[in-house]
């Protein structure tokens, strides 16, 4: 179990370390589904109870990911209105 | 004549002398340590004794010595902290978001909100005199709280720390709502009575329920306005529309009206317009502002969707940039 926790938290990081490279929105979005789905395998892990460091890792993942969609040039919406 | 003027004269020095040293020693007594502190008694009875041999000083004295007292007096009343504790001076009151239906040509405040101002301290008072002008000008009484507002309605003078503590205290008198929609965006709402003639109703906020901790004093009043009174709307139809209200809320249905159309092209062109007025610095940072509300608000599984994003970021832009909802856009169409 300790071994299949730390694979996940692994890819956390992997996560958290493209998020720093990423620089499109493409990009974004594709590392944004790997967290949710990343998010949904600890938590069906984890179904008994997250440890509060795990979740702290998800969180600060999270928070980059808002941070860095943030960054991005603004979404062009003209796509939106036809 | 001339001797008793000479006597004055230096009775008058010595008194001023004395009154001098009497200063010094207080003010190097605070200085120094408690131990030091009997030496500089000493020194005080030494220096009051030399001064003291004429009769004639005491009334002199007398009329010369309050003068410190008073400083201090004077003091106290500056140093006194402000009051923390604010009661409402009004409960239940109905606070409605609307426009007025046209410019208004004189300002005028209803006689049961006057009522109400006129217990407000001074700088409250001013504040929501200010604001009250404001809503008329912009035609609204509701808007983004925060330094742009401290500068339209000219209280550049005050920090942003001071602006704050004086909505708060409008907050916690009842006549004003704050909301805060992100970390640093916050809307008002600020009480009007609503009056059917003049005004629009677009929704009706809802005050957060105040902390059973403060009670109402006895001597507030606890009016309802008569003109809100009397036309009591169902609750539900009321949170309804203030949650349409809330930016980043997405319009649902009517996707396939023609008139949805138009106002969808309406909307990207004021956007368009937006972006060239604020610049593009500032235009970056409302969408990192629109970024980290929807992710708040809605969660991110809403920021990562490409399309739901799409829809809540357009809302959110509408309620940033002051662009006509739909409804208002139908009705200003006809």
């Amino acid at each position: 179990m300790l071994n299949d926790i730390k694979i996940l938290m692994k890819s956390l990081s992997d996560i958290d370390v493209r998020i720093m490279l990423c620089k499109s929105a493409f990009e974004w979005e594709l590392l944004a589904k790997k967290y949710n789905a990343l998010r949904d395998e600890i938590e069906t892990f984890c179904a008994s109870g997250m440890p509060e460091d795990v979740k702290e890792a998800l969180e600060k993942t999270r928070a980059s990911l808002v941070e860095k969609k943030g960054e991005l040039p603004p979404l062009d919406l003209s796509d939106f209105f036809k | 004549m001339g001797l008793i003027k000479n006597i004055r004269d230096a009775v008058k020095k010595e008194v001023k002398d004395y009154i001098f040293q009497m200063v010094e020693v207080e003010k190097d007594n605070e200085k120094k340590s408690e131990q030091q502190v009997p030496e500089n008694v000493k020194n005080i009875e030494v220096k009051v004794e030399q001064p003291a041999p004429k009769v004639e000083e005491k009334p002199v004295v007398k009329e010369e010595m309050p003068e410190p007292e008073k400083k201090e007096e004077v003091a106290e009343v500056r140093e006194k902290p402000r009051k923390k504790e604010i009661y409402p001076i009004a409960n239940n009151l109905e606070f409605v978001r609307f426009t007025y239906k046209k410019n208004q040509e004189f300002i005028t405040v209803p006689k049961e909100l006057s009522e109400l101002i006129k217990m407000l301290p001074l700088e409250e008072y001013a504040c929501f005199m200010k604001l009250y002008c404001f809503a008329a000008d912009q035609k609204k009484n509701y808007g983004y709280w925060g330094g742009t507002l401290k500068r339209k309605i000219g209280l550049d003078a005050l920090s942003t720390a001071e602006f704050e503590e004086l909505g708060n205290n409008l907050a916690a008198y009842g006549l004003l709502l704050l909301e805060q929609l992100t970390e640093n965006q916050k809307t008002f709402v600020l009480y009007v009575p609503f009056d059917e003639d003049t005004m629009n109703k677009l929704s009706t906020a809802k005050p957060a329920p105040r902390q059973p901790e403060k009670p109402a004093p006895k001597k507030a009043v606890n009016p309802a306005p008569k003109a809100a009174k009397a036309k009591p709307e169902p609750k539900e139809e009321a949170e309804t529309q203030h949650e349409e209200d809330i930016p980043g809320k997405p319009v649902e249905g009517m996707e396939n009206d023609e008139m949805y159309k138009s106002y969808k092209t309406f909307v990207s062109l004021e956007i368009d317009k937006a972006k060239m007025r604020v610049g593009r610095a500032n235009f970056d940072k409302i969408y990192m502002e629109a970024v980290k509300y929807i992710d708040k608000k809605y969660g991110f599984k809403v920021l990562s969707d490409s399309d739901k994003f799409k829809e809540y970021l357009t809302n959110y832009y509408i309620s940033a940039f002051d662009i006509p909802t739909f409804e208002n856009w139908k009705k200003s169409k006809g």
